[in-house]
């Protein structure tokens, strides 16, 4: 069994070699096809982490009559808190509300100072895992005396929410059609290396060699092209890194920073399964067709 | 069934290889071998002749299940290849040493690296490979031209890797196609002269030719192919070229 295994690591690393010009060029192709990958899957990442932001930012805002008493104001904090669908509440009383709204239009202060009682109402303030649950929040608010309104955000957040389902689903036909294209090129540039070698396959074939003596080699020499352009694609990847995460923050600028480095491992792992995946599975579908005889 | 394996019959004197009523169609309808009946005992020197077209070529690749009958039965040893796991092929194959007419060797591998791989891709391991090799390089005679490369030898020494590679595995049946066919007279009477000695060993040989003078010098048994039918099969005649 080990000689087994030593036998195909050194045919398949005589192979590489040996028909190098065409183990270049399936190498080549890979790591083209992986920089692609990568590529989306980066531009699939700061989206997905930009949908994550705008979704962290959806909010119900319910106002409050005047006559809310501050126990009313605790109680209803604590039941918010309490709800599953809510992250966090924020209570912004008559005052504060009067600072903010002085703060954002100065031109009209003094006006606002002129009046006897203070116009504004208290609100809730309350963030949602899921902006799909606004409307059991929003329901459950117009429910309380206190609150006097809800602010109607419902439109907002079903476009919201379709524009999500859109990017999602376009995002991920887009990644299969590229993974689909990436195996079908590579199979076909192994096939190539393969066929190159019919020769040896054939005489194989006639003094009694068994299926896995012929096949092995050429898988592992599939998995060492994978491997191999996996590794140049990472290190690609590394040499561009910075310039791309300039380019990425600024163009989705709220990308969270530390992420990044998370992001950078999973698209290595990701390269490198997919590489040596499609070089296993590209070999062996290539020499397939010479062992059904 | 008194026999309870099939593969001991060869020890009882029963036939290396036998067919009985084959014939193989082609897929595109070209019938290369028509009832074809024949039994070749252990032992035996078996010339295969007759002219291009006759389907000589056919009973190889079916001998060594590189193709299956259309009709009939084709035995190996005593097994039915027809019935035989596709797993358990490459077994078969390796009972049988095969020459071919274009030699089939690697452009880039040495004399005994040559060999050496019929040996390495069948799982044989290293330490009993080069005394192998070694030992059926000094049969064919190309002990000294080891380390050469095919290019660098003689068609003659060529046929003779080939032979030699055919050999490593210590077959039970030995096949050549057309082994004289682009040799001069004097080479080709040395190859056969080798398979004479394998011959000699031990080893049934079946060989297919065009060669006439071989044949008729020989007076071996001939059995003769013509449009796929068998239209002779004797013991010590001459053999006459038809075409
Ligand atoms: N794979 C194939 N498909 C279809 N027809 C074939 C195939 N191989 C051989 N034939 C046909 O079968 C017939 C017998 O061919 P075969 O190669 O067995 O002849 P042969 O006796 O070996 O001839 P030669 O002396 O020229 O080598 C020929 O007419 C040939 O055209
Ligand atoms: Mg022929």
């Amino acid at each position: 069994m080990l000689a087994f295994v030593a036998f195909s690591l050194r045919r398949a690393w005589q192979g590489f070699w040996r028909n190098s010009v065409m183990s270049l060029a399936a190498t080549a192709t890979m790591v083209l096809m992986l920089m692609l990958l990568s590529g989306l899957l980066i531009l699939w990442t700061g989206l997905h982490s930009t949908l994550d932001y705008v979704q962290s930012e959806v909010q119900v805002v319910a106002y409050l009559n005047d006559s809310a008493t501050s126990q009313d104001v605790t109680h209803l904090t604590s039941d918010l808190k309490a709800m599953p669908q809510v992250t966090s509440v924020a209570y912004v009383s008559k005052a504060e509300a009067l600072r903010r709204f002085q703060q954002r239009q100065p031109g009209v202060a003094n006006l606002v100072d002129s009046l006897p009682t203070n116009p504004l109402p208290a609100s809730f303030e309350i963030s949602l895992r899921d902006p799909a649950d606004y409307i059991d929040v929003a329901t459950y608010l117009r429910g309380q005396g206190v609150v006097e309104s809800v602010q109607d955000i419902q439109k907002t957040v079903s476009q919201m929410i379709a524009v999500i389902n859109i990017v999602s689903t376009v995002g991920i036909v887009v990644m299969l059609v590229v993974a689909l294209t990436v195996l079908f090129i590579i199979v076909n540039t192994i096939r190539l290396a393969v066929v190159a070698r019919s020769e040896e396959i054939e005489i194989m074939r006639l003094v009694g060699a068994s299926d896995a003596f012929i096949r092995w080699p050429f898988i592992f020499e599939g998995a060492f092209v994978g491997l191999l352009g996996a590794l140049i694609t990472i290190g690609l990847l590394v040499l561009i890194q910075a310039p791309l995460a300039n380019l990425l923050s600024g163009f989705f600028n709220v990308l969270p920073v530390q992420a990044s480095a998370m992001v950078g491992q999973n698209v290595a792992l990701i390269v490198l399964a997919t590489g040596i995946g499609i070089g296993v599975v590209g070999s062996y579908v290539s020499v397939r067709s010479y062992l059904s005889r | 069934m008194a026999r309870s394996h099939p593969t001991d019959s060869t020890a009882d004197g029963l036939p290396v290889l036998s067919l009985r009523g084959v014939t193989k169609t082609y897929p595109n309808g070209k019938s290369a071998l028509r009832d074809v009946t024949l039994s070749v005992p252990e032992g035996d020197f078996v010339f295969l002749v007759g002219p291009s077209g006759a389907g000589k070529s056919t009973l190889i690749r079916l001998l060594i299940r590189e193709e299956l009958a259309t009709k009939g039965k084709v035995m190996l040893e005593g097994r039915d290849l027809a019935r035989l796991n596709r797993r358990d092929v490459p077994q078969i194959r390796r009972r049988i040493g095969i020459v071919f007419q274009d030699f089939k060797l690697l452009p880039n591998k040495s004399v005994r690296d040559n060999v050496a791989f019929a040996l390495e891709v069948t799982g044989t391991p290293r330490s009993r490979i080069a005394p192998a090799v070694d030992r059926v390089l000094r049969v064919v005679g190309l002990a000294a031209q080891a380390d050469q490369r095919p290019a660098e030898l003689s068609g003659g020494e060529q046929q003779r890797t080939a032979i030699a590679r055919a050999l490593v595995h210590d077959p039970r049946l030995f096949i050549a196609d057309e082994p004289t066919g682009n040799l001069d007279p004097l080479i080709s009477w040395e190859i056969i002269q080798l398979l004479l000695r394998i011959n000699e060993m031990g080893v049934t040989v079946l060989m297919a030719t065009h060669n006439a003078e071989v044949v008729t010098a020989l007076r071996k048994r001939v059995v003769g192919l013509e449009d796929g039918r068998v239209v002779r099969d004797e013991t010590g005649a001459a053999y006459h070229r038809e075409d």
